[in-house]
């Protein structure tokens, strides 16, 4: 199992954003960089609560999308990835302060 | 299904400043919390009095409303923020409402436990108010003996908690000069600034601050000065070289942010994608706008931003309709503000007098040959000014 699927991620506390027409922004403050993600993405995003998995969040994306559950958890990987590399997500249960509850 | 910005390079600012221009989304906030203050200073167009501001839970109530409706960009000034003994519980609701928040504050009331506090809540940015290096004229200005180096103690303290410190200079007759000064006081803190020309009247439209403002003529060695690129935000060596800094100006009632393509060819973002609440919860599209297009007391914030027909109008403005500015020669020297245009001229789609002088001088700066704007040269000899009284009271027109 890859270090994604062992999950589960929570959004890093310190973050502000802001889900606009179906597109999600993201500001690290930290980093200072700003993010953008797409409606499938925005839709993981919405979804990732510290409690679920990376399959877990796949097969949401599967049933709320046309797309197959091989597709849909490689897709899901490669998002987590990309928001874990970016310091996005952390490890659930890791951070507490920057934020919000 | 996701893209890191450069918002220094802007693809996704442009596109996010695009979207909810188009589609009329608040993004950004402009939020005063209180017009009370510690400090009074001479250029100060509020007044200062308590006249029944929102309450705690009414600024919730408002942050919940923002939210809902796509605000990300949320920015709290006044008067003096920490003068509101809430200040922390409302910051605390707007992180968990995932706003990216900035502050407006003098400092003085910053505190080491205050500081860490921000930085726990996770706000990001903090633009402090600095009048010069010269305590004899900051103080004067803000009318509180100590009150530099109490602002200048507070700098550090926010700074070792990894807030982002912006250092903001109006600039009037009294500092005209200091901005060299706090060039190099932002230098050795190694923080950004912004030097800013606009004095503006009361917001009831009282003229008292325009007594401290510089004249066209005063301000040329600031307009001259090569180290200043038109008193915008400077980057520091260290933010300079970073493609990913998001722009200095955004939540910014300083600089409009306006440099994006996708305000085209709109006067500003006022109302588009951005608008003001004040402490007694009027919507305003800018503070430098104040015609409130509702009130937060009666009507939702939702209902006041796609419906006010005072918004409608701004909504409506575009630049190559206006009937004098439109046809202007130098207008791309022009700062114009609708707002100042309204206040100054009355009329928030006319010309005004300190936008042409100040473009006539930044465009001889650049090299244009005779510059003249559009208001001046309707004003030019020959053409019909205004009637001149008689001395029997009778008026007749004069040829200037």
């Amino acid at each position: 199992m890859s270090t994604i699927s062992n999950g589960p991620w929570q959004k890093n506390p310190a973050l502000a954003w802001r889900e606009i027409d179906d597109e999600t922004v993201i500001i690290s403050p930290t980093e200072n960089v700003m993010h953008e993600l797409n409606e499938t993405g925005s839709f993981l995003w919405k979804k990732i609560d510290g409690c679920r998995t990376a399959a877990q969040l796949a097969a949401l994306l599967a049933a709320e999308y046309e797309v197959t559950p091989g597709a849909a958890l490689a897709d899901t990987e490669a998002l987590l990835q990309q928001l874990v590399s970016s310091k996005l997500l952390v490890p659930a249960g890791t951070a507490t302060s920057g934020a919000p509850r | 299904m996701s893209a890191t910005a450069q918002p220094g390079a802007s693809p996704v600012m442009d596109r996010l400043i695009a979207r909810t221009v188009r589609k009329h989304r608040p993004l950004s906030v402009h939020f005063d919390l209180t017009y009370r203050c510690n400090e009074r200073c001479v250029h100060c167009y509020l007044d200062h009095e308590n006249h029944g501001e929102l309450t705690t839970a009414e600024c919730l109530a408002v942050l919940e409303e923002i939210a809902k409706v796509g605000t990300l960009f949320l920015t709290f000034s006044g008067g003096e923020i920490f003068l509101r003994p809430d200040l922390f519980e409302i910051l605390a609701t707007a992180r968990r409402l995932h706003f990216d928040v900035s502050l407006k504050s003098n400092a003085l009331l910053v505190t080491a436990e205050r500081a860490a506090r921000l930085r726990e809540l996770g706000v990001r940015r903090i633009q402090v108010s600095v009048y010069s290096d010269n305590p004899t004229v900051h103080d004067a200005i803000t009318k509180v003996a100590g009150s530099l180096q109490r602002t200048l103690a507070a700098i550090p303290l926010l700074l070792e908690q990894g807030l982002q410190v912006k250092l903001a200079c109006p600039l009037m007759k009294e500092n005209l000069m200091a901005y060299r000064g706090v060039m190099a006081l932002a230098e050795r803190l190694g923080v950004p600034y912004v030097l800013d020309l606009t004095i503006t009247p009361m917001m009831d439209g009282s003229g008292g601050p325009l007594t401290h403002r510089a004249s066209t003529a005063e301000l040329l060695p600031v307009l001259q000065d090569p180290a200043l690129h038109a008193c915008h935000a400077q980057a520091t060596s260290e933010t300079a070289g970073r493609a990913e800094v998001l722009p200095p100006s955004l939540g910014s009632g300083v600089t409009s942010g306006m440099d994006s393509f996708a305000y085209d060819d709109l006067p500003c973002s006022a109302g588009h994608n951005s608008c003001y609440i004040s402490p007694y919860g009027d919507v305003f599209p800018c503070v430098q706008l104040p015609q409130a297009a509702g009130n937060l007391r009666r009507e939702r914030f939702g209902d006041i931003w796609y419906h006010a027909p005072r918004l409608e109008q701004l909504r409506a403005v575009r630049e190559s309709q206006l009937p004098v500015c439109s046809r202007c020669e130098i207008r791309a020297y022009c700062e114009r503000c609708p707002g100042l245009a309204w206040m100054e001229g009355g009329d928030m789609l006319g010309a005004y007098e300190r936008a042409c002088q100040l473009a006539e001088q930044k465009a001889k700066l650049a090299g244009v040959a005779n510059p003249v704007s559009a208001l001046h040269a309707r004003q030019a000899p020959g053409v019909i000014q205004a009637p001149v009284k008689r001395e029997n009271g009778a008026f007749m027109p004069r040829l200037n």
